[in-house]
């Protein structure tokens, strides 16, 4: 059995709840978050014939990444690094929290999300961005939690990269 | 001298061939080949050598896997100990600075779960357990502390983990068998949130770790490794040794997965084998046993407090039974009539009423093992009418001689039997009337010194015969004139104080003589009843005649009982004893 520490970071509101929750399907609670900053899920997944329990640490967002605690990313093998694709405010907090996330997960492998394309009309962050990150060697994906749209591959994707580095 | 010269230079050149050759072969020249003579010849200068090479030969040996730490570990032990043989001091410097910091700590982490245990047991406050300690080290010889100790192992483990203390990682857990199915992964992530979160929090405020949580009844209890954390779930209060317990688990885990967990990339498979360490913590079943365990000393205590109850009951009621009984005895003896007794305590109390004739308390009280007790008597004097008392008092007033005997009947009679002088006679005659429970006198059977002759009589005062002959009156039924057998006892009993009545006549020189007084029924015949009347009278007549009264002591007197004036009882016969004037009414 293998069992791996993903970590959900991201701005405030970006949707990294409601991601874990598409993916889990839990029960959303707001309790453990509001109290101790962050709610853990859990999630059985298998890739390649592996059998992996994804423990998934969800932490309350903060637009000042200075806050977030630092302490809830030790030990994660993989990261989600989240933005709102509405909100352009939220990939520069991303950068930040990458560079924190970096440091401490000693550079294990993660993945950027930018959420809420189902706000198509509303997006701010434009390609340009998005492909510089690429080119930096970044892996983007856009997903809707809203509308399940690549959800499940983002989670996926990171196990896959988190089994390789393995 | 140019030979010696060439002689000298070839000796010369055959040393340096020699070198050459030697250090053409062994690679060394003479200086090396110096010192290795002297390593061979030197032990000193050889061990010095060897010293340097030593560890490194040793740690390449091992890290070949040539020998093994088990090969070492004897001769290490035996160094040791001989070491400490020869000379213990020096070890126990070398081991000073080490040591002491350690006992300290030891000792402070001990003093600090013994107070937290005794904390808790004292938190728990007044109950009957704490009751039931007291009790235990009451009966023991053991102190309440111990006592309180010794039950504040109040524990069921039901879950142990062993998370990896980075990532929070599940690495194992055992449960009992007792123990509910846990979300271990989430409770183990959640358990390292909350330390992270604790740790974070309160980072500034000291460099301890979080050692226990507490959720209602429930104490987790973590002890940290470098790389991983035993969390145990501990219902009730775990007992002083368990942290102990705990520690050694994280040390033996530690021990034996070292490469796994400095290795760990989330692959738990192999931590299945810590699982022997981690049932040593799951430890549920000594608390039950202690708890199978017959309260013997509460049973004692409540078997001793049963047969002392008991005991105050039986005695209680003993001494109830034996007052009753002295009761009950007491109201059963003549003379005494009770109307209240009372128990309270020791002391007891009677209320009712006491003939002055009764016999003594005294001896009813020795009779029923009362002596001692306190006793309050309430009782108002009465005469009874029990027979032996009457006589009692019949005797205490009449003072009768010997050969006079008393017999009382119910109907109030005393009657008189044996010999007596007149005057005690004559005396009785006037005193009987005031012995409570006397009403009437018979006289009938008593000797009253018939045989004396004049002289002696004149000496004597036979005023008493008048009253004696007065008090008697016969009643009849209709058309009745004889006597029957109690009548004829009766005038018996009358004669023999008729018998002194010419005695009285010739002492006092009077003429008295008894005036028989017959009374007839009111309705009827006049004549017929008057003629039953006379019959009656005459029957009395020859009656005194025939008990040997002369004729001049006799006189009769008939009264019509028509004439309502008379207040007499009607068929009637009365006497009256009266200066005789001769003529017969």
């Amino acid at each position: 059995m293998i069992k791996k520490k993903i970590t959900m970071l991201g701005a405030f509101a970006v949707g990294k709840t409601s991601l874990v929750q598409r993916f889990v399907n839990s029960i959303f609670s707001e309790k453990y978050q509001t109290t101790i900053g962050v709610k853990i899920d859990q999630k059985l997944v298998k890739i390649d014939d592996h059998l992996v329990t994804l423990m998934l640490w969800d932490l309350y967002g903060e637009d000042d990444f200075l806050k977030v605690k630092s302490s809830y990313l030790m030990g994660s093998s993989g990261y989600l690094l989240v933005a709102d694709g509405t909100r352009a405010k939220t990939l520069e907090v991303a950068i930040s929290l990458q560079k924190m996330a970096r440091e401490v997960t000693q550079n294990a492998p993660f993945i950027f999300i930018i959420n809420k394309t189902d706000l198509n009309d509303l997006w701010e962050i434009d390609t340009e961005a998005i492909d510089k990150l690429r080119k930096s060697g970044w892996e983007v994906l856009l997903t809707s939690a809203k509308e399940n749209f690549r959800v499940e591959e983002a989670f996926d994707k990171l196990t896959k990269m988190m089994l390789q580095q393995k | 001298m140019e030979t010696n010269k060439n002689h000298s230079e070839g000796n010369l050149t055959d040393q340096d061939q020699l070198n050459s050759l030697r250090k053409l072969i062994t690679g060394l020249g003479q200086k090396e080949l110096e010192r290795l003579q002297l390593l061979m010849t030197d032990p000193h200068e050889f061990s010095e050598e060897i010293s340097e090479l030593l560890p490194h030969a040793i740690r390449t040996l091992l890290s070949k896997g040539e020998i093994t730490t088990d090969d070492l570990q004897p001769i290490i032990e035996e160094t040791i100990q001989s070491s400490i043989q020869r000379n213990p001091r020096k070890l126990a410097d070398i081991l000073y600075p080490v040591m002491i910091p350690a006992i300290r700590k030891a000792v402070s982490e001990d003093i600090k779960k013994m107070l937290a245990s005794v904390n808790a047991s004292l938190e728990s406050g007044f109950s009957i357990k704490r009751l039931k300690w007291r009790l235990q080290a009451l009966f023991s010889k053991n102190s309440y502390a111990e006592i309180v100790l010794a039950n504040s192992f109040v524990y069921h483990v039901s879950h142990v983990f062993l998370i990896h203390r980075d990532t929070g990682l599940l690495l194992h857990e055992e449960r009992s068998a007792e123990a509910e199915t846990l979300e271990a992964n989430l409770v183990s992530a959640m358990l390292t949130a909350i330390r992270d979160f604790v740790k974070d929090s309160f980072k500034e405020k000291g460099s301890g770790t979080l050692e226990e949580i507490q959720v209602g009844s429930l104490n987790i209890l973590i002890e940290q490794g470098p790389y991983a954390i035993v969390a145990s779930v501990v219902e009730g209060q775990p007992p002083l040794d368990y942290r102990e317990t705990l520690s050694e688990t994280i040390e033996a885990v530690h021990y034996n997965h070292l490469n796994d967990l400095q290795q760990f990339e989330g692959e738990t498979e192999s931590f299945i084998h810590a699982s022997r360490f981690l049932q040593n913590c799951l430890i549920q079943e000594r608390k039950e046993k202690k708890g199978s365990v017959f309260p013997w000393p509460l049973f004692i205590i409540a078997l001793l407090l049963l047969l002392s109850v008991i005991w105050i009951f039986y005695e209680k009621y003993n001494r109830q039974s034996e007052f009753n009984n002295f009761v009950k005895q007491l109201d059963e003896t003549p003379g005494y009539h009770i109307t209240q007794a009372k128990m309270r305590f020791n002391t007891y109390t009677i209320s009712g009423l006491k003939d002055p004739e009764a016999s003594p308390i005294d001896a009813i009280i020795d009779e029923n093992n009362l002596q001692g007790k306190k006793i309050i008597y309430s009782l108002s004097p009465y005469a009874s009418l029990d027979e032996g008392l009457v006589l009692n008092r019949a005797m205490r007033q009449l003072n009768p001689p010997d050969e006079v005997e008393m017999t009382y009947y119910q109907s109030g009679l005393l009657k008189l039997s044996g010999k007596a002088t007149a005057d005690w006679v004559y005396a009785t005659s006037k005193q009987y009337q005031y012995i409570l429970g006397v009403i009437k006198l018979d006289t009938s059977e008593l000797n009253v010194s018939r045989e004396n002759s004049f002289s002696e009589i004149t000496t004597q005062n036979l005023s008493w015969i008048i009253p004696i002959i007065e008090n008697y009156s016969f009643v009849f039924d209709v058309n009745v004139v004889s006597l029957d057998a109690e009548q004829q006892q009766q005038f018996d009993s009358l004669m023999s104080a008729a018998i002194f009545l010419a005695d009285y006549n010739q002492l006092y020189n009077k003429k008295m003589a008894i005036f028989i007084s017959t009374y007839t029924s009111r309705g009827g015949n006049t004549q017929a009843n008057l003629d039953v009347a006379n019959r009656r009278a005459a029957e009395f007549v020859n009656l005194f005649e025939e008990a040997g009264l002369t004729n001049e002591l006799i006189d009769i007197q008939i009264v019509y009982a028509e004439d309502n004036e008379e207040q007499v009882p009607l068929r009637s016969v009365t006497f009256k004893v009266t200066e005789k004037t001769g003529d017969r009414i």
